[in-house]
């Protein structure tokens, strides 16, 4: 059974998914929707939440884009060894969600007003991050417990997006930034950000990043 | 033996539908109030992995997240669907739930006065999607996904009251949403809770507004 992701031509929302899906060896399907079909509507009306992305296996259909990796998260194994793990791994997700939250206000409704607040203020949302990897085996591993999970790959996708509105985010933050390298340099995740189908996709749907 | 402490602030704010998940479900647990004193200390908000609350404890476990507690306690006590597929639209319900919460906190926190008129006018626009979730499983006889309460049902239906507090006739047009609001709000242990001072008497918000 396939894979479809239907969303915009942006990373957006769904990157983190594609990082998944290629380093699990897994093949999938890209439906581009444009803006002009979107503001047609009839997509619009047939979505559970009026967005995208979504996703498809076989006939199930699925909107809401942490459901979307928490559910890869259960097909591929890649949601802790235990109950526990499993409730740190969707811990870590919400707070990159609340991060990612507000890059995409800073994106979309003030970008030039309050990108240098942002970045000032930036630390002070990192540093939970670089707290947590240091509790796990010193930060030389994953996000949680000895396997990679479905937030270590939203996680390094919201730090890399980070690095590129501010390329020394990380500065202060070494097992982050060690962490970033370490899994961007897994072959299939390597091979992935090398590919054209990463490299031409823009980041946000307004052009800035 | 689980051994549950809850660590938040008097109000309902992101932890009435944990409240509500665990009373029904019988489980015992231990509430922590915390003032704003206790929190201005800053221990506990050092204990906190991204320096917020609720916390939730279980023996030496600790766990943040409102939504993870809920999914953590979903998982432990069965109240997760009955499968992958089911997990996941669970899941997806969840986080609308808690999309339209945001806007809730955004409102009350951010923007009553000035906000509330056009938000209420909105508001259908927010409801809409459950009234069809409810419709396609169903056709809203039952649970929001499948047939057996989930974690998102308690979330839900706990979002659902703090916007019939905001505007009582919001369920107007929404008839599957009604019913599945007093369904739940029946469940005896619900009933008895929703009945009691402890509940009566915690404001919804800190800053007052509702």
């Amino acid at each position: 059974m396939t894979f479809k992701i239907i969303y915009f031509n942006v990373r957006g929302r769904c990157e983190a998914m594609r990082m998944l899906l290629a380093d699990q060896g897994a093949q999938w399907e890209e439906e581009v929707v444009t803006f002009d079909v979107w503001q047609a509507g009839d997509l619009k009306k047939t979505c559970a939440f009026g967005q995208l992305p979504k996703f498809c296996h076989g006939d199930f259909e699925m909107y809401q884009s942490n459901a979307i990796l928490r559910f890869l998260g259960r097909q591929f194994e890649l949601y802790g060894k235990t109950h526990r793990e499993a409730a740190l791994i969707d811990m870590v997700n919400d707070g990159a969600e609340d991060l990612r939250m507000k890059y995409l206000t800073l994106i979309y409704k003030e970008y030039e007003t309050a990108k240098s607040k942002y970045i000032e203020d930036l630390p002070s949302h990192l540093k939970y991050f670089e707290c947590l990897l240091s509790k796990n085996h010193g930060g030389s591993g994953f996000i949680v417990g000895d396997q990679i999970s479905f937030a270590d790959y939203n996680l390094v996708d919201l730090l890399m997006i980070h690095q590129v509105l501010a390329n020394d985010c990380l500065k202060g933050f070494p097992l982050l930034k060690a962490y970033v390298s370490r899994i961007c340099s897994r072959p299939k995740i390597a091979a992935f950000l090398a590919s054209d189908d990463h490299k031409k996709r823009p980041i946000n749907g307004n052009g800035k990043q | 033996m689980t051994n549950y402490e809850i660590y938040y602030f008097p109000v309902q704010g992101r932890i009435e539908s944990t409240y509500l998940l665990l009373t029904d479900q019988g489980i015992p647990f231990k509430k922590h109030i915390v003032t704003s004193e206790i929190w201005g200390k800053g221990d506990l908000k050092e204990k906190c992995a991204f320096g917020q609350l609720p916390l939730l404890q279980d023996g030496e476990f600790k766990l943040n997240q409102s939504n993870a507690i809920l999914r953590f306690l979903g998982r432990q006590h069965g109240l997760y669907g009955k499968d992958n597929k089911e997990a996941a639209l669970t899941d997806m319900v969840n986080d609308g739930v808690d999309d339209l919460r945001t806007k809730y906190f955004k409102l009350i926190y951010s923007d009553y006065d000035i906000g509330k008129q056009q938000y209420i006018k909105d508001l259908p626009g927010c409801l809409s999607p459950f009234e069809k979730l409810l419709q396609k499983n169903r056709n809203g006889s039952s649970f929001i996904v499948g047939d057996k309460i989930s974690f998102a049902d308690y979330n839900l239906f706990q979002l659902l009251q703090v916007h019939l507090v905001l505007t009582p006739d919001c369920l107007k047009d929404f008839p599957l949403l009604k019913a599945y609001v007093s369904r739940i709000a029946s469940r005896p242990r619900i009933k008895a809770y929703l009945d009691s001072d402890e509940y009566k008497s915690r404001p919804i918000n800190a800053n007052g507004k509702q």
